[in-house]
């Protein structure tokens, strides 16, 4: 039962807590789809977990995950964009070439790795999406709060994570070979701890900032 | 196996540099952040000197709109004595001066006591809209002066009490705005109030000069009237008293009253 509880999972259970406790009654559906999101990276993480005891291979269950997280990410950039007048057909675009490049690279890998090129081009994409929303927030004329502003937050978790992630996404192969002798962790797996501790802990500030601006 | 060791020093050398690459991704966006909450704090203080200067402007505004008022007041006030006033004088003394017979006389007389009430109406009035001429002798003189005109006409029950303690006005500028700001009050009362009994509470302490009117008339809703942005007059009456850095206070009760309180630094 011990194996279950990871500093990933740990973390990202305290975020689902949170989530559940200042969201519920959000009138919000891209805040409230949040809740939904988090159960799905919990569920999805104590699958893979799960998967790895019975020496059976993973990779499958992230890699359709990234379809998820995608979306996820993707709609709520386009829900903080929209008041910019920001058109949808960007978003439907963004996320038909997602789906192109995904089907292609499990297309020419056979579907036996993770989409790993895919993953590498979607933290690009989301560094590029939060370094345009913070462009955004610097050119708009009406001041806002920032040390308290939710959304402001989730984009800080996200160019955090993805920003931090991109060289381990660009030598996944390198870093999958790699294992630290005196902790038997690779390199990979504990950059993606720290990344997830920080990008849950931005998360929960954010829904915790949103709950208290919404009491 | 020369090239094996090769290849193995260049993979540590390679997590190494990934190792290194990630922790400078993770250090280049506390910089943004940084840089931008820097940015933010440097954009609100440009709003906040924004909002100062546009305040700053409105006030001037509104003090030049009242100097504008008060001169034109004077003006009206000095017409009104020294033209009307002369004219209906030298008509009270045509009027005496005609000798007619006991029937015409009594007519004559009756047209020169209305002359004269007419005089002693219109100089009231000329004093009381020279604001600058009633405050010289104080702000609670000029109150009791105010009250004392409205007595005569309708029927109100008024309670002063008046707590100054100086017969001349350390600040006549100030005390005219706050007697104007009064005669406004009191006006709302007369037009809308349908009171019968108004209070009037003048005192000087701690450095404030305190103005309290209170009516029993049939009162208002202040949260529906600046709903509706209803009540231009009482909006006036507060961005005068800010102007002097003061602060106002409506308490309205619907059927029950009003109670309006100033207070305006006074040091």
């Amino acid at each position: 039962m011990q194996v279950f509880f990871t500093v990933n999972t740990i973390t990202e259970l305290l975020c689902l807590m949170i989530c559940l406790f200042c969201l519920f009654r959000d009138k919000d559906i891209y805040w409230r789809s949040f809740m939904i999101y988090l159960f799905l990276v919990c569920a999805v993480e104590f699958t893979g977990i799960y998967l790895r005891l019975l020496h059976k291979s993973n990779y499958e269950l992230y890699t359709y995950f990234l379809v998820i997280e995608c979306t996820m990410i993707s709609c709520f950039f386009y829900r903080l964009y929209r008041k910019y007048h920001f058109k949808p057909s960007r978003l439907f675009s963004w996320l038909g070439l997602f789906m192109s490049i995904y089907g292609l690279e499990l297309y020419t890998n056979h579907f036996s790795n993770f989409a790993y090129k895919t993953a590498a081009i979607m933290s690009v994409v989301f560094v590029i999406a939060s370094l345009y929303y913070y462009m955004l927030i610097l050119r708009d004329e009406h001041f806002r709060k920032l040390e308290t502003y939710p959304p402001f937050w989730i984009v800080n978790g996200v160019l955090f994570f993805y920003f931090g992630s991109t060289a381990c996404n660009v030598f996944f192969d390198y870093l999958m070979q790699d294992k630290i002798t005196s902790l038997g962790l690779s390199v990979r797996y504990v950059t993606f701890n720290i990344l997830n501790v920080i990008l849950y802990s931005c998360w929960s500030y954010a829904f915790i900032c949103r709950y208290r601006q919404r009491n | 196996m020369v090239l094996r060791f090769y290849m193995q020093i260049s993979s540590k050398e390679l997590v190494l540099l990934i190792t290194i690459t990630t922790f400078i991704f993770l250090i280049a966006p506390i910089f943004l952040i940084g840089y931008i909450f820097l940015y933010n704090k440097k954009k609100a203080k440009h709003t906040e000197e924004k909002e100062t200067l546009k305040k700053t402007f409105e006030l001037e505004l509104l003090k030049s709109q009242v100097e504008v008022q008060e001169h034109i007041m004077q003006t009206i006030a000095s017409d009104l004595h020294d033209n009307i006033g002369q004219l209906l004088s030298l008509t009270s003394m045509t009027l005496s001066s005609i000798k007619a017979d006991h029937l015409r006389e009594e007519k004559i007389n009756t047209a020169s006591e209305l002359t004269q009430r007419a005089i002693r109406e219109l100089r009231q009035l000329s004093k009381m809209m020279n604001g600058q001429e009633l405050i010289k002798k104080g702000l609670g003189p000029a109150i009791a002066y105010e009250l004392e005109w409205l007595k005569k006409g309708l029927t109100y029950e008024i309670q002063f009490k008046e707590n100054m303690p100086g017969a001349i006005p350390e600040h006549a500028d100030k005390e005219l705005i706050l007697f104007r700001l009064f005669q406004e009050i009191l006006s709302n009362i007369i037009r809308h109030a349908k009171a019968t009994r108004i209070d009037i509470e003048l005192d000087q302490k701690n450095g404030q000069l305190f103005l309290m009117v209170k009516d029993n008339g049939k009162g208002f809703m202040w949260e529906e009237k600046l709903r509706k942005s209803d009540g231009l007059g009482l909006f006036n009456l507060q961005k005068r008293t800010s102007m002097m850095n003061g602060d106002f206070n409506i308490n309205s009760i619907p059927g029950t009253g009003t109670e309006i309180k100033v207070s305006i630094p006074y040091c």
